[in-house]
């Protein structure tokens, strides 16, 4: 499990963009679990009460970064990496989540290809299933 | 158009996002195809946080300003009442290079089938003639009569 401050020694993301609150189940380089609450009077909420299916993306995402992130730290502490958003293919959005819920982002590798990671993304809440597809992503090490 | 007007569509269209990706239509072919752009300044309310020192424009919010000039045309088939449409499907998305503050972001967009009330989109977002993202999307799209609201 990773609590927030531990995910944001992995990722560089930051508020307002730092889309993932905890990792419940971690396998570093293989799958995670994470969880996003969607609360108050958070800034996607203007006007209405519902997550946008795009951001529910960039949550997914940010869990595939922290699998291969949490990875390259374990290997080495002191690693410089680079994880970028790729791409998306055949990815369905079953309803949106709305404000109160809990959100569960079930990332896992597929496969992977020199520095191009394809994961399996899948979005519930409760047991319910909103959303679900591939998601790539694009990770390497910097050298110095 | 200008922005107060792009505002008020986008009000008519009740879309679910907070941010207005568009700045301005340079054309349009009602019921095909549109093309809007937008500047990308270090101003954006989410770019702190993506990254910190490190300004990247986050790809979710390029495949954002796709589905917003999708709505535009949208938009222009119905003449009546609210158009509320939501993301159905990405059948495919490639981030092909970062866009970063200073750049401009042409969105080309196509209505590629229609079929009530689903609604296929193909979109591309260019900076300076290359591209730096392309979608397959669909949206679906309800009406809600003026009047009435939820």
């Amino acid at each position: 499990m990773m609590e927030n401050r531990e995910i944001q020694k992995v990722l560089p993301h930051r508020y307002p963009f730092l889309l993932v609150d905890r990792v419940i189940e971690i396998d570093p380089g293989k799958k995670a679990v994470g969880l996003k609450n969607l609360s108050g009077e958070e800034w996607f909420f203007q006007g209405h009460s519902f997550y946008p299916p795009s951001l529910l993306l960039e949550s997914l995402a940010q869990v595939g970064g922290v699998v291969l992130g949490a990875k390259a730290r374990e290997e080495d502490p002191n690693a410089t990496v680079q994880g970028l958003f790729a791409g998306v293919s055949d990815f369905t959005f079953q309803r949106c989540p709305v404000r109160g819920e809990q959100i569960r982002l079930k990332m896992e590798v597929l496969q992977s290809l020199a520095s191009i990671y394809k994961f399996s993304a899948e979005a519930f809440v409760g047991d319910e299933k909103i959303a679900g597809g591939q998601i790539l992503l694009s990770f390497t090490r910097l050298a110095i | 158009m200008d922005r107060k007007k792009l505002e008020e569509i986008f009000h008519r269209l009740s879309h679910p996002f907070p941010a207005l990706l568009i700045d301005r239509i340079l054309e349009t072919e009602p019921g095909k195809r549109i093309r809007t752009i937008k500047g990308v300044t270090a101003n954006e309310f989410f770019l702190p946080g993506h990254f910190p020192g490190e300004p990247i424009m986050p790809g979710v919010m390029t495949l954002e300003g796709m589905i917003q000039s999708a709505l535009l045309l949208l938009d222009e088939l119905y003449s009546r009442g609210k158009v509320t449409a939501v993301l159905e499907k990405v059948g495919r998305l490639k981030f092909k290079k970062p866009v970063v503050p200073g750049d401009r972001v042409e969105f080309q967009v196509q209505l590629l089938s229609r079929n009530d009330p689903l609604y296929q989109f193909k979109g591309k977002a260019l900076v300076e003639e290359t591209a730096a993202a392309e979608s397959d999307f669909t949206l679906k799209a309800s009406i809600r009569e003026v009047g009435f609201e939820l």
